[in-house]
């Protein structure tokens, strides 16, 4: 009788299991015998949704009979809910031929063998084309295991008809950047009844580490060592810990909210912002009322670094591949000059590729020429180390914690052991 | 002759018969709870799916000296503890409201029962918005500055998150408890109230002597799917404060989300699952016992 039953079990797991089609890689081609190569990247805005259309009907026209792309948008929702999918997807062994990453895991996935180096897919001259920055990025180990389209910076925007009414100078040039006490004072003079100094937070979870790494990177240290392998004696020093006091400081002082309202700057109830180049289409379109400014990312005091934020999504290629010259053309047919630049365009975004800049020439007017100068001369991606998921969540805790009352070298010590642990558990005797 | 050949036809069709169940069952119940067993004793990084080792006992060593867990563990006790008699109560006290038959009550009935029907990711994201601590955003802190209070953190603060969060969980499930407590209610006979109140019963009186009484197995059995609904406490915190501020509304689900998807080590997600089952199910046999020797 138990053994009937038990019997039963295994045949309707088995049945099941393969009802689901487990255990079985599925092969990438569809009934017209064409190559299928699958795209992942986040859902986007109307615009991009429909550069991807467009631009793979226009793929598919020219590769009729050999090759069909396909491009499957994925809810990115929050911050980690991307992650997810790709996660799962790993354990399955379905990745998509083509997915798309943050600029920060980048290294996650190829450190894990997950994506492929793509040194080979381009010919050194277009290489050269593609901006240090983004290039830095997709690096890891010395070999290039992703590419981007667009890039990104953040700046400091300000309400100028708030700023001229406290008599609040506007800096002329990078070199003139408002220093932290600046920034500092500034946004305790904006403070009023309803509209709070300046807002520091992008969101709660990756825009912490993405925005802020920056004034660690001012104040002489970095998230982490340079190698990725270490984050104790880098995030946690002297000088981290003075970045996180100085940006509790504005918190405490109430100058920044630390749940700011949505487009809490463009509905005038903060009077400054550290807000992405995005942001510059979103004003111009939706608030044209608003009188705003952008100028460059604060310094800390005392000669500190001039840095800004940089990094965007980028595609690499899985190892699930089966049909890898189709993905070659795939890759070449994205990122060539051409659709570098419409994507840029569709997007609002910098775009990655130095020619792309002769074509959309608003680059080199204020506001956008801002964010150029700042991607070309002073742009620090993401701590590239494997164990950057760790880091990049646990600086998002420590921040929170600091925020609500938690001593910084504390909570600051914390995720820099957390970090380390991770490294040393997964990634120290490679 | 006849019957027994009756009989083992009957038997195989019965084991045809139970087959779609046990499949289903097996495939998206048994087979992952005995996969999270075996990988709780691996290091198994969600990244390296063909680089698990078996790391024997270590994930469960390390569990019980991580500080972040057993304050997991705290939380999801005190969440529950909290969150089951005022909810219970409230569910209670909102079907003993609509249970009159008045005009209009099935207006009351419909609304109280309408967050229940809400996802509760939208639920979470409305409370975020009305529990923000600035009161130029968050609604209720407008109140309360309006009445002359100091503003309170709610979710900023340590020591109000997960009160806060009591509160919006409580007011979100309650709907579906007083549907269970209505139909309760209509089930105890109306001569024992007539009775009681012939003895000279009060409203009050009937309520402790007959209402309660009457509703004991009721009672119970909300009581019981409240506790392991508490327990899995995962969607407000993921929502409304993943986790913090200062640890204080991380919950044993969402330790194993962050531990096994954001942080990738699934070995370890596996061992405090395998730990948070031996709670959930102790306590539930715990129950059962309480409940069968009353």
């Amino acid at each position: 009788m138990k053994k009937k039953v038990a019997v039963t079990l295994l045949i309707a797991m088995f049945a099941a299991g393969a009802g689901m089609g487990c255990g079985q890689v599925k092969e990438r081609v569809n009934a017209e015998g064409e190559s299928v190569i699958t795209v992942w990247s986040p859902s986007d805005e109307p615009a991009i949704e429909e550069w991807w259309e467009e631009k793979t009907a226009e793929f598919n026209e020219a590769h009729k009979g050999s090759i069909h792309l396909q491009r499957e948008a994925i809810v990115r929702a929050d911050s980690y809910a991307y992650e997810d999918k790709v996660n799962a997807a790993i354990t399955s062994n379905d990745l998509p031929d083509i997915l798309y990453v943050d600029g920060p895991n980048v290294s996650v996935y190829a450190a894990n063998g997950i994506t492929l180096p793509l040194d080979d897919f381009f010919p050194q001259e277009e290489w050269d084309d593609f901006l240090g920055s983004s290039k830095d990025q997709n690096t890891y180990d010395g070999k290039m295991y992703a590419v981007s389209a667009t890039e990104s910076s953040v700046a400091l925007y300000y309400n100028k008809d708030m700023l001229t009414e406290a008599g609040i100078r506007i800096p002329g040039s990078k070199e003139e950047a408002w220093t932290w006490s600046e920034y500092y004072e500034a946004a305790e003079k904006l403070t009023k009844e309803g509209v709070v100094g300046t807002n520091i937070i992008m969101d709660k979870g990756e825009g912490l580490p993405y925005v802020l790494e920056q004034f660690w990177i001012s104040n002489g240290t970095d998230f982490v060592s340079g190698d990725g392998s270490k984050a104790d004696g880098y995030i946690n020093s002297p000088e981290g810990v003075e970045a996180a006091e100085f940006l509790n400081s504005l918190i405490q002082g109430g100058y920044a909210n630390i749940d700011p309202i949505q487009k809490e700057f463009h509905n005038e109830r903060a009077a400054t912002m550290l807000g992405g180049s995005w942001e510059v289409a979103t004003l111009e379109k939706d608030y044209p009322d608003l009188n705003w400014g952008v100028t460059y990312f604060p310094v800390a005091d005392n000669g500190g670094i001039l840095t800004s934020p940089t990094g965007d999504w980028a595609a690499s290629v899985t190892k699930d591949v089966q049909d890898m010259d189709a993905v070659k053309e795939v890759m070449n047919f994205l990122f060539s000059k051409e659709n570098v630049t419409t994507y840029a365009q569709a997007i609002s975004k910098p775009p990655t590729r130095v020619s792309s800049y002769d074509v959309l020439t608003e680059y080199d007017e204020y506001p956008r020429s801002i964010f150029k100068e700042q991607l070309m001369e002073t742009g620090h991606p993401r701590p590239r180390t494997p164990s950057y998921s760790v880091l990049s969540a646990g600086f998002s805790e420590a921040m929170l914690n600091i925020f609500t009352g938690v001593d910084a070298k504390t909570a600051l010590d914390e995720a820099a052991a957390a970090m380390d642990k991770d490294y040393k558990k997964y990634y120290s005797e490679e | 002759m006849q019957k027994a050949i009756n009989k083992k036809s009957e038997r195989k069709a019965a084991y045809l018969f139970i087959i779609p169940a046990v499949a289903l069952l097996a495939a998206f119940l048994i087979y992952p709870a005995l996969q999270t067993i075996r990988y709780a004793f691996t290091d198994y990084n969600i990244m390296r799916p063909d680089r698990i080792k078996f790391s024997g006992i270590n994930n469960f060593i390390e569990l019980f000296q991580d500080k972040n867990f057993w304050i997991a563990v705290k939380n999801t006790l005190y969440f529950t503890v909290l969150v089951v008699p005022f909810q219970t109560a409230l569910a209670l006290a909102l079907a003993l409201l609509v249970s009159a038959r008045r005009r209009g009550v099935s207006i009351f009935r419909a609304a109280y029962f309408s967050p229940q029907v809400t996802s509760m990711v939208v639920v979470a994201i409305l409370w975020t918005v009305l529990y923000n601590s600035s009161p130029d955003s968050g609604l209720l802190n407008a109140l309360l500055v309006k009445l002359g209070m100091e503003p309170c953190g709610f979710l900023n603060d340590p020591k109000t998150a997960m009160n806060s969060i009591v509160f919006m969980s409580a007011w979100q499930g309650a709907g579906y408890q007083m549907m269970i407590f209505l139909a309760g209610l209509q089930g105890i006979p109306k001569e024992q109230y007539e009775a009681a109140s012939i003895d000279g019963a009060g409203k009050v009186k009937s309520f402790f002597y007959v209402t309660l009484p009457g509703l004991k197995n009721v009672i119970q059995y909300v009581i019981m799917i409240t506790v392991i609904q508490a327990m899995k406490l995962f969607t407000q915190p993921y929502v409304m404060t993943k986790g913090g501020p200062q640890n204080s509304t991380r919950t044993l689900v969402y330790y194993v989300y962050e531990q096994g998807f954001q942080k990738r080590n699934f070995g370890y997600a596996c061992a405090v699952a395998a730990v948070f089952f031996v709670i959930v199910i102790s306590l539930s046999l715990g129950m059962k016992k309480i409940i069968k020797a009353d």
